[in-house]
């Protein structure tokens, strides 16, 4: 159980990733809205889309924590 | 004491059995169908009264907020799926407004049924069907296989593996961050019980799920139009 345990915690690594990854997608959609205000609606939906690409990574992460915290 | 927080959290995790149909043997039916059910009558009488007494020459406050709901609805899915756009906006507004109460539902105390894998799979899976059901209808058998082969046929392979892990990141992602903030609140309320659970609830609970339930109906949408809109 505690190799379980490391093994969980090194899952959840993924989310540095997504972190960074939707970190500087954001910092670049908000230089983008800066240079450019009126396209900001197709910036927010680009924005949208990579995050929630970009969050999928730590999702898979969490969801494999999960499955070897409670069944393995 | 840890122990025990273990216990009932595993078993808070579990999807409950509401009560049991006794033909053919017993056919169970889980709290996540019986809280849908809640959120059927709510909408469905919500839409009868809402819609009543709707008028062309006086609209009442109601209604115009109403009409602007969707106008909202119908402008995005225009912009997004082009000229086809009219049969999939109902669909998509009817998922947007299932997800997001169950989302929200935590709130009354009531287990959110996006909670369950379960829903998340049946709602992906449809979503699914959707995708490349539009697909073939718009672009004929011929039309809607060749589309895998685009933008050129050296991406057919990940074309194709797209079919699968389109669903399996849809399912994946709204399960998974309703049962991530399902978890956390669990703790929260264990270590802090008193005034914390309450300001993260607005978080994890409100926010979280309407987020949740954009990017659903978003990516939904943003897949739809790749595969019907003509190149211009």
């Amino acid at each position: 159980m505690t190799l379980g345990i490391i093994a969980a915690g090194i899952a959840v690594f993924t989310g540095i990733g997504a972190g960074i990854g939707i970190g500087f997608a954001t910092g670049k959609a908000s230089e983008a809205i800066a240079r450019q205000p009126e396209a900001s609606g197709k910036i927010n939906s680009a924005l949208l889309l990579g995050c929630a690409l970009a969050e999928g990574t730590a999702i898979f992460g969490f969801i494999t924590a999960l499955l070897i915290l409670f069944m393995g | 004491m840890l122990e025990s927080f273990k216990e009932s959290l595993v078993s808070a995790l579990g999807n409950k059995t509401a009560f049991t149909i006794p033909v053919l043997g017993g056919i169970p039916v889980a709290d996540s169908v019986v809280v849908t059910w809640i959120i059927m009558a709510l909408l469905a009488a919500l839409s009868l009264l809402l819609t009543r007494k709707l008028s062309v020459r006086s609209p009442g406050k109601v209604q115009t907020a109403l009409e602007w709901a969707v106008q909202l609805l119908n402008d995005f899915v225009r912009s997004n799926l082009g000229a086809h756009w009219r049969p999939f906006a109902p669909w998509l507004g009817t998922v947007a407004l299932y997800i997001g109460l169950s989302n929200l539902i935590g709130i009354l105390g009531l287990t959110p049924p996006t909670k369950d894998i379960s829903v998340t799979a049946a709602l992906a899976i449809m979503s699914m069907l959707l995708i490349y059901g539009a697909q073939f209808r718009y672009n004929g058998l011929l039309g809607g296989l060749k589309k895998f082969a685009e933008p050129m046929p050296l991406l057919l392979p990940i074309n194709l593996m797209e079919v699968a892990i389109r669903p399996l990141a849809l399912c994946m992602r709204l399960f998974g961050n309703i049962l991530g903030a399902f978890i956390i609140m669990e703790m929260l309320k264990f270590l802090v019980p008193v005034i914390l659970p309450a300001v993260f609830s607005i978080y994890f609970d409100l926010f979280d799920g309407l987020i949740q339930t954009v990017v659903f109906v978003f990516l939904t949408t943003l897949f739809t139009g790749e595969g019907i809109q003509e190149e211009t």
